[in-house]
């Protein structure tokens, strides 16, 4: 019989859990999958339109059919909203992400909140200063409250000037190139295209209300607002998460972990923290790590408790308190399905409503904690920042409790686990550099370093698990080009080996001996997918270092296994930004002729960055060379 | 006689002709109704092998295998139409139609038409009560893409003949360039998705 269990991940922590799930007939995301074939073309396509109930129209992409909806509108102006949608959508998880953090530092600093204090005083001194905010003579939560004002006036502001933290923190050459945009657009056509957001919250609702039935109609102007949009996120909401993160629980440094299902600890009490905010997550951590719950654990028969992230919040509580990381998005089920884990507690985003019902095929608790994310038969345990220490105590107890339940014959924890050096913000990017990126520019230069992709984001059970973003990875750094990451991409190349020091054994010659001297690998973890906005910061940093603009740099972007609205978010904030951006698997927007120009040729002359679809990982490669190269002779290089 | 001819290479997995079927041959016919109703009958189904997707339905054939198989004598030929008619109410579901059905199009439980509540065989009707009224099967009134029509054979094999030729002669594309693209690489996206382990 062939085995299925090979053909579904690159992981073999992976392979071994989906052949226990095959003989155990576990539903998985990937049974699930092959019930749903085939799916709908038109949904594939873009070309359903589900906007108003004079539909639902199809626009059949074949040509025999009907082309314009009831309303008239054809397959052009379909596929564009959809898009425009799916980036409001993304946004707005991302930016209310940002929201909740800009909060909390603002109860923090009016002492509202105690149970979370201002950890990272440098980093909020940092942020003060580019925004402008007087420092000198203040304490710091005076500081603090003048900061987190500043990120909730990006939210709710009215007027129509660029939100401050974009003014503040992208590049001066990108930020001249968008306004003049705007204004040659508005010479051009008589038509308003806005390209700098005015309010993070408004450009979604600003998508909201132009998709609404009967208004814009216009693919391009379509396009831009969701440029706009993904913008407000990139160097808004996003920005101000990971920025604001920083200062309430430490700019992250370098450190080391393990990651993959091997992390899990047998005599232990394992609980999993999933999902992407790390308000609680860290929380949990600090209280699991307390010698009452360790105790307590003790107690119970275990050797004490063994905490492991997945996803981002894996990827937030990996990069700053160096927590071991079990796995990414397709992990998700395997680790309840190792019989090992007490409790998965869930914050928001890419949590899949199916752990439910397998929690319940085991001692597992799954436990939902926001207001956001609530799924029949998980156990839900309120999460509030005023009482954050009695939430997490409560959630580390109901893990402790569940494991005299558990059927330690059905315990099977794959023995795969690989070491990563991760934590690589910004600021130790720069350390590691001796302060600036001059010498990151010069490496570029000398042709040492070609190049800088930023991979990011998802697995998509469509794509053999992690495949894409091992083998792209490998490819790239072979050509002396350096990967940096975030994401359920960068927990891929950690469990796939690629962030270890020795991995530079792997890189061309050139990214060798950088990695030798700065003694880093050639694979940097930068974070969680909010800290996708710590590559934007290093892009701009290196943009105004030469005084350039974002797209002459020879950087290119990928989400090569993407799956949510939050990567067409990123992928287009990147490409708002300046940089190339790659993807695979193809977005829905082939049922129209008109916005896949505008995203992968048009967006060209007039971004900078565009869009371009590859689905094998050596030719993305090629492709991601040659545009590196192109980068590169414009830059006289 | 006219019949519903399938040209995959433009189905696009909607399910709308599944979904048409189905309240078609719903008693309510009502789309609302049919949702959570297990007795639902759907005599088309939108197969799925690898990327390719086939509304899988009865051919009608003439003779019919199924007919000259069924001990019961509950499948007829409608005289006007020329649809292959399973009567449900004298379906002893022995499974001899299924059997001997070449294209799989002979399905089995409890539906609306069966009678004690019992399991029977159920299959497409060609939608002979619209085709009487001169109206087109549901299905093929619900495709949007063309790959499902009600024609003459003689007309379709023409036509295609045409379009075929008109590619091969002059050049033209049958399928527009995205939609060629878009088939392309969903191809390969099933094709890497079966790759085995390096």
């Amino acid at each position: 019989m062939e085995r299925k269990a090979p053909m579904r991940s690159a992981d073999p922590a992976g392979v071994e859990m989906l052949e226990i799930a095959e003989r155990d007939r576990l539903d998985s995301v990937w049974e699930r999958l092959e019930k749903q074939q085939p799916q709908c073309g038109y949904g594939q396509l873009g070309t359903c339109c589900r906007i108003c109930v004079m539909g639902p129209c199809r626009i059949d992409p074949v040509g025999d059919g009907p082309t314009r909806g009831v309303c008239g509108a054809t397959a052009d102006t379909i596929v564009a909203r959809n898009l425009t949608r799916m980036a409001a959508v993304g946004a707005s998880a991302h930016s209310d992400h940002g929201r909740k953090v800009a909060l909390t530092l603002k109860e923090v600093a009016e002492g509202t909140v105690t149970d979370y204090r201002i950890t990272d005083t440098e980093k909020l001194t940092a942020v003060a200063a580019k925004l402008g905010i007087a420092v000198e003579g203040r304490s710091f939560p005076d500081v603090a409250r003048d900061v987190a004002d500043a990120a909730l006036h990006c939210f709710g502001k009215q007027d129509d000037a660029p939100i401050a933290f974009l003014e503040a923190y992208m590049p001066a050459k990108r930020f001249e190139r968008l306004k003049k945009l705007e204004d040659d657009l508005l010479a051009s056509t008589g038509a308003r295209y806005g390209l700098l957001p005015r309010g993070i919250d408004r450009e979604s609702v600003d998508i909201l209300h132009r998709t609404h039935f009967g208004c814009d109609a216009d693919p391009l102007s379509l396009v831009l607002q969701s440029v706009r949009c993904s913008l407000a996120d990139g160097w808004g909401g996003s920005l101000i998460a990971t920025e604001l993160q920083d200062v309430l629980f430490g700019t992250p440094r370098v450190k080391t972990v393990r990651a993959n299902l091997g992390v899990l600890e047998e005599d232990m009490v394992n609980l999993i923290v999933h999902g992407h905010e790390p308000i609680l997550s860290e929380k949990v951590v600090e209280h699991a790590l307390s010698d009452e719950m360790q105790q307590r654990a003790r107690d119970k028969g275990a050797k004490g408790i063994n905490v492991a992230g997945l996803c981002c919040t894996g990827n937030e509580v990996l990069m700053r308190q160096g927590v071991n990381v079990a796995g990414n998005e397709l992990h998700s089920e395997l680790v309840i399905m190792t019989g090992a884990v007490e409790a998965m507690v869930v914050d928001v985003q890419c949590i899949y409503p199916a752990l439910a019902d397998l929690a319940a095929c085991y001692h597992t608790k799954l436990i939902t904690t926001s207001e956001q994310t609530k799924i029949p038969g998980a156990l839900h345990i309120q999460f509030e920042e005023h009482r954050a220490d009695a939430v997490a105590r409560r959630i580390v107890e109901t893990a402790i409790d569940a494991f005299e339940a558990r059927n330690r014959g059905r315990v099977y924890i794959p023995p795969h686990s690989e070491e990563a050096v991760v934590g690589f913000s910004v600021e130790e990017i720069l350390k590691a550099l001796g302060g600036t990126v001059a010498p990151l520019v010069k490496v570029i230069a000398d042709g040492a370093i070609k190049g800088v992709v930023g991979v990011v984001g998802c697995n998509n059970v469509k794509v053999r698990q992690d495949s894409f973003h091992r083998e792209l990875t490998a490819e790239l750094i072979a050509r002396d080009i350096l990967v940096i990451g975030t994401g359920c991409w960068a927990i891929a190349a950690a469990k796939a080996g690629l962030m270890q020091l020795s991995t530079r054994e792997q890189a061309g010659p050139g990214l060798k001996a950088v990695c030798e001297q700065l003694g880093i690998p050639p694979v940097i973890h930068m974070g969680s997918c909010v800290d996708c906005s710590r590559m934007l910061v290093l892009a701009g940093a290196l943009a105004d270092h030469l005084g350039v603009d974002v797209d002459a740099l020879p950087l290119v972007g990928s989400a090569p296994e993407w799956t949510t609205e939050k990567a067409v978010a990123i992928g287009t904030y990147f490409v708002g930004t300046g940089v190339p951006v790659h993807l695979w698997p193809v977005p829905p927007v082939l049922g129209s002729p008109a916005v896949t120009k505008i995203l992968t040729e048009d967006a060209k002359g007039v971004l900078g960055g565009y869009f371009f679809v590859e689905e094998d990982p050596k030719a993305a490669a090629d492709r991601m060379e040659a545009i590196i190269a192109e980068k590169r002779a414009g830059l006289g290089l | 006689m006219r019949k519903i001819f399938v040209d995959y290479t433009r189905c696009v997995a909607c399910k709308g002709c599944e979904i048409a079927c189905a309240v078609e041959h719903h008693p309510s016919r009502s789309l609302a109704d049919l949702v959570g109703d297990g007795r639902t009958q759907v005599n088309v189904r939108v197969l799925a092998v690898e990327h390719e997707a086939f509304p899988v339905s009865c051919r009608h054939c003439d003779p019919a295998w199924c007919m000259a198989a069924c001990p019961a004598g509950a499948i007829s030929r409608d005289p006007v139409t020329g649809a292959v008619i399973l009567d449900q109410a004298r379906c002893k579901a022995c499974g001899m139609c299924a059997m001997v059905c070449p294209f799989d199009a002979i399905a089995f439980k409890v539906t609306h038409a069966s009678p004690g509540g019992r399991e029977t065989a159920f299959k497409c009707d060609l939608c002979s009560h619209r085709v009487r009224e001169g109206r087109l099967p549901a299905c093929v009134e619900a495709c949007h893409s063309g790959a499902l029509a009600f024609r003459e054979h003689e007309e379709v094999r023409r036509d295609r003949a045409t379009r075929n030729l008109r590619e091969y002669l002059l050049g033209e594309r049958a399928l527009p360039d995205t939609f060629a693209l878009y088939r392309e690489l969903r191809r390969k996206e099933f094709a890497r998705r079966g790759e085995p382990a390096p």
